[in-house]
């Protein structure tokens, strides 16, 4: 029965490996890089860069960050390795965005719109919430534009610690109003002139 | 294959369920690699050889990935420790595969199926190459005409080399149903692989 065993050897050479780059369709990569206020843990898809924490906001450590990960972005296993997305460190050296590709998929319209809107901001400058609401064409919405800003998932690439409340006072920040201070300081905006 | 190939056979995938398995518990992110690892080439190669189109097959290999991974997020311990994780990913990729054939099936045909040949490994005299390929193309092609549950059954088995009780468990049917999808595919399969080799050959 040599055509029954030519069979099964042909079916058997049917086997295939899928192509290398086929686990970043699924799984997102996470590096370490320094940042402006300490290192930063940085986590990408294929799609771009879509979840950024300083290490000092999860305790130094890589698991504490894959699980805030898991809870913000859609689930999706986070691997170490791979190298930072084009762009990121000059961004995070230089306070200039660029152009970074962003997977901001999980994100409502109106959280993108406040987003976008936000990495306008240049380096050494701030603005007040409700220029971001007016920016968006929507300028009621002072308190939405906060609570966006609140929930950037990309903080320091896309530099929602530059807008500030329309008093001066510098307002809430995802790594706590201190870290904002010392943020600022580093791009050079002069705090004390904010509050006249 | 003798008593105790197949029996190293089981062993091997045994020890790599192990393996997967005491990963997932330590660590769900680094035990989804060595998932991944370990069952890459068989979820692959099944979505390959039943679905037939190798963009579908990527699609629907990391699909199915991402659901298991998805899953596992929800389970406990206990539930982790007790999977076979072959059989369910493969049953996961199947339901996919399913699900998004009949989504198709309300849209018009895009293009033929494609039956592609794997690409040339280096090693391989050229001839052998053009051989294999010209075997893998024309079963590859075969297998689309057979029957869905025959040529799932056909690839668990004879593609991926897996055991006919882990086939009947990913099939959700009795162990004599799974062993008679593979025989009478089989024997489809040989006759027209005969009848596409006579019309090969001219007549004497």
């Amino acid at each position: 029965m040599s055509d029954h065993d030519d069979l099964l050897t042909g079916l058997a050479g049917l086997s295939a490996e899928p192509p290398a780059g086929l686990i970043d369709r699924v799984a997102a990569r996470w590096v370490r890089v320094p940042g402006p206020i300490g290192d930063v843990f940085v986590a990408s898809t294929d799609a771009g860069v879509a979840f950024v924490r300083t290490t000092d906001s999860v305790h130094d450590d890589a698991a504490a960050f894959a699980a805030a990960f898991r809870d913000r972005v859609v689930a999706r296993p986070l691997l170490p390795g791979g190298e930072p997305p084009a762009g990121v460190l000059p961004a995070l050296r230089t306070g200039r965005t660029g152009d970074i590709r962003f997977d901001l998929a999980e994100l409502s319209g109106f959280e993108r719109d406040v987003l976008l809107a936000a990495a306008t901001i240049p380096r050494g400058e701030v603005r007040p919430y409700g220029w971001i609401a007016r920016e968006i064409g929507n300028p009621k919405a002072v308190r939405a534009v906060g609570s966006a800003l609140g929930r950037n998932p990309v903080p320091l690439l896309i530099p929602c610690h530059r807008v500030v409340r329309s008093d001066g006072a510098t307002g809430q920040y995802i790594f706590g109003p201190a870290a904002k201070l010392r943020l600022l300081g580093t791009e050079g905006v002069d705090l004390d002139a904010l509050r006249h | 294959m003798t008593t105790e190939e197949i029996r190293a056979g089981d062993r091997a995938a045994e020890d790599a369920r192990e393996r997967v398995l005491s990963a997932l518990a330590a660590d769900l992110d680094a035990g989804f690699a060595e998932l991944y690892a370990a069952y890459r080439t068989v979820v692959f190669s099944t979505a390959l050889r039943v679905s037939g189109r190798r963009p579908d097959a990527e699609d629907l290999t990391a699909e199915a990935f991402l659901r298991a991974y998805r899953a596992l997020t929800g389970y406990d311990r206990e539930r982790i420790a007790g999977l076979a994780p072959r059989a369910w990913l493969l049953t996961i990729l199947l339901n996919v595969w399913r699900n998004d054939r009949r989504t198709v099936a309300r849209r018009p045909a895009s293009s033929p199926l494609e039956a592609a040949p794997d690409p040339a490994d280096p090693a391989e005299p050229v001839e052998r190459t053009a051989e294999r390929h010209e075997t893998g193309r024309e079963l590859a092609g075969l297998l689309a005409l057979l029957p869905e549950d025959q040529r799932i059954a056909i690839v668990l088995r004879h593609v991926d080399d897996l055991p006919v009780a882990e086939i009947a468990q990913i099939l959700g049917c009795p162990v004599g149903t799974a062993k008679s999808h593979i025989s009478r595919g089989l024997r489809r399969l040989r006759e027209l692989h005969a009848t596409t080799a006579s019309s090969e050959v001219p007549d004497e």
